[in-house]
């Protein structure tokens, strides 16, 4: 009797030979396309001299970027970038240089992947793909040797949680704080070894940016992909930017799943994650009141397109609270630029914004441009809020959505952002 | 291949972050030997004094959590670690260890205790502590897992099956 599969199933099945995979199986597969960041390359490039291969087959599909490093803080790291730069030329890699954006926001730009896909990147974060309905997956650096080699890793086909998500997000509330709810109902590490598949009126009803977010996020559940099918929204993003025929994959009705979630998004307030920890979240008007000295936007997780268009809906021809200091990083130089076009650079900067230059930015401390004094508290649409991660143990990291941040800049303590005039902005149809 | 290992059991607790206890962030600029002198210290003071080679660490759920650098690793190998029993891992730290040839096994340790001899069937799925008649079965490694184990990581495994044959 034939048993029905799973997204991650599929994909792997099929990148592995004729037998198709089931949850639990080993398989070593093909992988389509494969992603080193500088923050890896480190101990990748150790490892890639350590197995000695003649020829790396694999590096005209791989990409190189630097993005955590963005600039380099001392000598150490842009020592990294000059390797980095002269492995690319030597064996032919993809390369993107400071400036050009995040990993996971540069590789579906480029058009290097498309659906059906199976992407290997050295981040935690590399879920993201799977908003393209590709197994993105993270890996380290004996991985990426591996790959570079020989075009294949093992893998173990992971269990899936399906999450059916039934309604449409309220305006002004987000992908993020979707994710932020799950993380509070599951816990971080709620989905570890596992994959989730994102399914539902509400997923459709979401724009590509916001449907990154939702895979993205997913590593903080310690999922090891986020699966969403493709549909028309997907193709023509896909397309507009060069990527292979897209081959969709779907799961069969009667897969099987190690869990089924389903919730209603329509009630869903606005999520904040208290300091600290990223599964102590609590609906944004429960902590209304808190003062806020940063307010940051950027990350793979939610510095695109329509974070900085909800930030900018909620800013333009106002001015944030004294005392409060405001960062916008575009996740990408083409996310830059179109801002740029749409006057959203110069509305956020009159108000009092700082708009850095596209990279990792204020995600983590790793540049040193942003050490936070004792006693700051932080509202940031990044990733993770881990005591001390913006350098300093002494001050405190509140998560949020980009309309959440901007809100909360304005007013100078953490506001929901449906209460302020520009803070129900949601994109309307346009062309991917 | 061998798949049997025994080793002197480590006991170490749950949620133990590898990033936190022994990654050169805490130690900048020193290199992976200096690192590993101070493993889990601020667990567990004086744990690579305690430690010989073949050990093998006994720890709670999540072990390796939220640390993907393979650092973690290598300095568990450095220090002769045999292999590490644990009732879960962190996805990353479990392919970390396989890749680099450190034995992994996710099974229940409850019932398993400091300076215990403990066996290792990779092959059949076993933990034992035989002087005391403590068994307790696991699923096996899947063949392609002990053969990167058995080559002593992923790295040895393709410079010898470059065309990543497993049979």
């Amino acid at each position: 009797m034939r048993v029905g599969a799973t997204i991650a199933e599929k994909i792997l099945g099929s990148h592995s030979g004729s037998r198709p995979a089931k949850a639990g199986d080993v398989v070593v597969a093909r992988v389509d396309f494969a992603m080193l960041h500088d923050g890896r390359a480190t101990n990748a490039l150790k490892r890639i001299e350590e197995l000695g291969a003649p020829r790396l087959p694999f590096a005209a599909r791989t990409a190189l970027v630097l993005d955590h490093y963005s600039p380099p803080p001392n000598a150490e790291a842009a020592n990294i970038h000059r390797e980095m730069r002269a492995f690319s030329d030597a064996h032919g890699t993809v390369l993107y240089d400071v400036g050009d954006g995040i990993c996971h926001q540069v590789l579906p730009e480029g058009g290097h992947f498309t659906c059906g896909d199976l992407v290997a990147g050295t981040d935690t974060h590399s879920t993201t793909y799977g908003a393209f309905n590709a197994f993105g997956t993270g890996v380290e650096g004996t991985d990426l040797a591996a790959v570079m080699m020989t075009g294949r890793l093992w893998f173990r086909v992971p269990e899936t949680i399906r999450v059916d998500l039934g309604g449409r997000l309220q305006p002004g509330v987000w992908a993020k704080d979707l994710t932020l709810a799950m993380l509070g109902r599951l816990g971080a590490e709620g989905a570890n070894y596992k994959a989730i598949e994102y399914a539902g009126p509400a997923v459709a009803a979401m724009d590509i940016d916001d449907r990154m977010t939702l895979a993205n996020h997913a590593a903080e559940l310690g999922a090891k992909a986020a699966l969403l099918e493709a549909d028309a929204k997907t193709i023509a993003w896909l397309e507009a930017r060069g990527a292979r025929e897209p081959r969709p994959v779907k799961a069969d009705a009667d897969a099987r799943y190690s869990e089924r979630i389903e919730i209603d998004v329509a009630r869903l307030p606005p999520q904040v994650a208290r300091k600290h920890r990223i599964d102590d979240v609590v609906g944004a008007p429960e902590v209304t009141g808190q003062r806020i000295d940063y307010a940051l936007i950027g990350t793979c997780t939610n510095g695109r397109l329509d974070d900085i268009r909800q930030a900018a809906a909620i800013l333009k021809g106002r001015r944030i609270a004294r005392g409060v200091r405001m960062i916008v990083t575009p996740a990408s130089r083409n996310v830059y630029l179109q801002a740029a076009r749409e006057g959203l650079i110069e509305a956020l900067t009159q108000a009092g914004a700082s708009v850095e230059a596209a990279g990792c930015g204020t995600c983590v401390n790793i540049t040193g441009h942003l050490i936070t004094g004792d006693g700051d508290v932080v509202i940031s649409s990044a990733n993770r809020n881990f005591k001390g991660r913006l350098g300093n143990a002494n001050s405190e990291i509140f998560i949020g959505s980009a309309a959440t941040v901007a809100a909360s800049a304005l007013t100078g303590h953490i506001t929901d952002p449906r209460t302020v005039e520009g803070g129900d902005w949601r994109p309307t149809a346009r062309a991917a | 291949m061998t798949t049997l290992i025994r080793g002197k059991a480590r006991l170490l607790g749950d949620d133990i972050n590898t990033d936190l206890h022994c990654s050169s962030k805490y130690h900048p600029g020193r290199d992976n030997t200096t690192v590993a002198r101070h493993v889990f210290e601020q667990l567990s003071p004086g744990f690579a004094g305690r430690l010989s080679r073949g050990d093998v660490i006994v720890a709670g759920k999540n072990f390796g959590n939220n640390s993907s650098r393979e650092q973690a690793v290598h300095i568990l190998r450095l220090l002769g670690v045999g292999a590490i029993v644990a009732a879960s891992f962190g996805r990353q730290f479990f392919r970390n260890c396989i890749n680099n040839g450190l034995p992994v096994v996710e099974c229940d340790v409850a019932g398993i205790t400091e300076n215990d001899e403990i066996e290792l069937d990779l092959a059949l799925g076993r933990v034992a502590v035989p002087a005391r008649g403590f068994v307790r079965e696991t699923p096996p490694l899947p063949a392609e897992v002990q053969a990167l184990l058995a080559a002593g990581g992923l790295i040895p495994f393709l410079k010898a099956h470059p065309d990543w044959k497993t049979t």
